[in-house]
């Protein structure tokens, strides 16, 4: 009888300090992979560092990169004098990705012949608005880009 | 109350200057008493010259401070109302002075009469004195001419198709001409009246964009691709590279015309290009002409198909990620790219190049593929959660129950 009931009470010991440990992890796992970075790294929508230098772009054909912002597309490019200016790279017309013509000394979509100016200034052609700007920053060598404030 | 206040000192703010303009000018003091609302003198006042300041006697001169019309008729400067022909050279008094136009609006062109000049309208009113075609008034109305920039004015970019219908859309005032009158039904229907007429996008052209608006004229068959050119700037050099340009030359064909039409221009179909119906190739072409014309399009049309299959199957996978609450950006992202490169691949078709397009599609396949698969992985791990849910629940009703028991024994 208090074979039994031993019994009984071990399982019982047991039935707890598994459940407990199984709550335990059933905690601490979601916790976990909630702490650990995921595989890409999230965007920080402060402030983006690029993992390319002024040279990089330069070195370009176009004398440009593109940049993921978040969702956005953003395009860093070297203006004829010299200044890295960072625009959305989305024409604001039908969303198609813009390019930077150095021989035109534009910012250029080849969809429609939408043209804006270097500050991304709707100059010609469909676009109705101005591309978005993105605040450029050169610190030791490194570029980081974040918003303009509206 | 404060509304009425606000109304009065507002409609007394416009009262008043017309008020005493109108005691300075007899013209619209008599004509107002013998007009009623839709006579000239009453639209004036909606009239972007006189908002500028100018009064009936700038246009029609005479002097506006004597009260019989006799005396006005005979005074200096009189020049009444113009004969229908005589419009162009009356507005172009003021619109050809660059050094007047510069106190008004420096910015507007001064070169409106000219360009008339060389339109068809032009040629056929002052040459031929047609007085059916067009003339200032026409476009722009009498008396109630706005900005172009303002939503009213009839030269807006709104409201040109409709103005240049109204003799182009008309089969009987048309009849003589011997030239369609389906241009603006067709417009109508065309990818670009769509967007301008029903989305309102006002880059989208309109008549004038295409045929000019004071030398307004059909562009010669050479000339098509370079007006398409303007906003399809790419795809006009993608063709001239290509090798049809030469062909069409040969054959007179009009260039962008022959595939996508004139006034309507639907939104191309990838089926519009291939070796089968309703494929425009097999117009031209045949599986027997001695050139690769149809393989080449069987294979451009094979791997749009192909890209545009993947791309619709990606977005499928990853709208249900979204849907399930997983974090997307990346795929979103990704699928936007993939969607670019779809349009690069579809404007490569204008090099009739099937290396090019294909390459181009490639790239989009494979990031349609990440999309998927990302995608994909994301579903799975949203049932993973979702699974462990039920299985952290178990486990805790299970403890809850052992403590019962347990603490029901202390």
């Amino acid at each position: 009888m208090n074979d039994t009931k031993q019994s009984r009470r071990g399982f019982l010991e047991v039935i707890l300090g598994g459940g407990v440990l199984a709550t335990i992890a059933a905690v601490v796992y979601p916790v976990t992979k909630y702490i650990m970075p995921p595989p890409v790294a999230e965007a920080n929508l402060s402030q983006l560092k690029l993992k390319y230098g002024r040279a990089d772009i330069e070195g370009e054909p176009k004398k440009a990169k593109y940049f993921k912002y978040g969702r956005e597309l953003g395009i860093i490019f070297l203006t004829d004098k010299g200044k890295l200016n960072a625009l959305s790279a989305t024409c604001t017309h039908l969303d198609c990705t813009v390019q930077h013509r150095p021989d035109l000394g534009l910012i250029w979509c080849s969809c429609h012949n939408g043209k804006y100016d270097m500050d991304g200034n709707n100059v010609s052609g469909p676009p109705p608005r101005p591309l978005a700007r993105f605040r450029v920053e050169e610190v030791d060598g490194t570029i980081f880009v974040s918003k303009e404030d509206v | 109350m404060l509304k009425n206040i606000l109304l009065i000192s507002v409609s007394m703010l416009v009262a008043l200057p017309l008020a005493s303009r109108a005691q300075e000018n007899n013209c619209i003091t008599c004509h107002q008493d013998l007009e009623d609302q839709d006579g000239p003198s009453h639209k004036i006042v909606r009239d972007i010259h006189f908002q500028k300041g100018l009064m009936c006697n700038d246009c029609h001169g005479g002097d506006p401070t004597l009260d019989d019309m006799d005396d006005v008729a005979e005074s200096k400067g009189y020049r009444g109302v113009p004969s229908y022909t005589e419009v162009p050279s009356f507005c172009a008094r003021c619109h050809s002075d660059a050094s007047y136009m510069h106190e008004h609006n420096p910015s507007l062109p001064t070169d409106q009469f000219d360009k008339y000049k060389t339109s068809v309208h032009g040629q056929r009113l002052l040459k031929k004195g047609d007085t059916k075609v067009a003339n200032c008034i026409s476009c722009h109305s009498v008396h109630e001419i706005g900005d172009a920039k303002f939503p009213h004015s009839s030269t807006y970019p709104l409201n040109i198709p409709a103005t240049c219908g109204k003799c182009h859309g008309d089969t009987e005032y048309m009849s003589q001409y011997g030239i369609p009158t389906d241009q603006l039904e067709g417009y109508k229907k065309s990818v670009h009246g769509k967007a301008l007429l029903e989305n309102h996008d006002l880059g989208a052209p309109a008549c004038n964009d295409c045929h000019g608006n004071h030398g307004a004229a059909p562009p010669g068959v050479s000339s098509i691709s370079a007006v398409c050119g303007n906003c399809h700037a790419f795809q006009a050099e993608l063709f001239d590279a290509s090798p049809h340009k030469q062909a069409y030359i040969e054959n007179d064909f009009p260039m962008c015309e022959t595939c996508h039409s004139n006034h309507l221009i639907v939104q191309p179909l990838d089926a519009m290009v291939g070796d089968a119906e309703p494929a425009i190739c097999t117009e031209c072409h045949s599986s027997d002409d001695g050139t690769i014309g149809l393989a080449t399009a069987a294979s451009i049309n094979a791997g749009i198909k192909k890209l545009v299959l993947a791309h619709n199957e990606a977005e499928v996978v990853l709208n249900e990620a979204i849907e399930k609450g997983m974090l997307t950006t990346d795929e979103e992202f990704l699928l936007n790219e993939v969607k670019q490169e779809l349009i690069q691949a579809r404007t490569l078709v204008h090099s009739f190049d099937s290396t090019r397009v294909v390459e181009k599609t490639k790239v989009g396949l494979l990031k349609a593929d990440s999309v998927k698969s990302n995608s994909a992985s994301l579903i799975d791990e949203y049932y993973f959660r979702r699974k462990g849910l039920g299985v952290a629940t178990l486990f805790i009703t299970i403890v809850c129950i052992a403590l019962w028991i347990r603490i029901k024994r202390l």
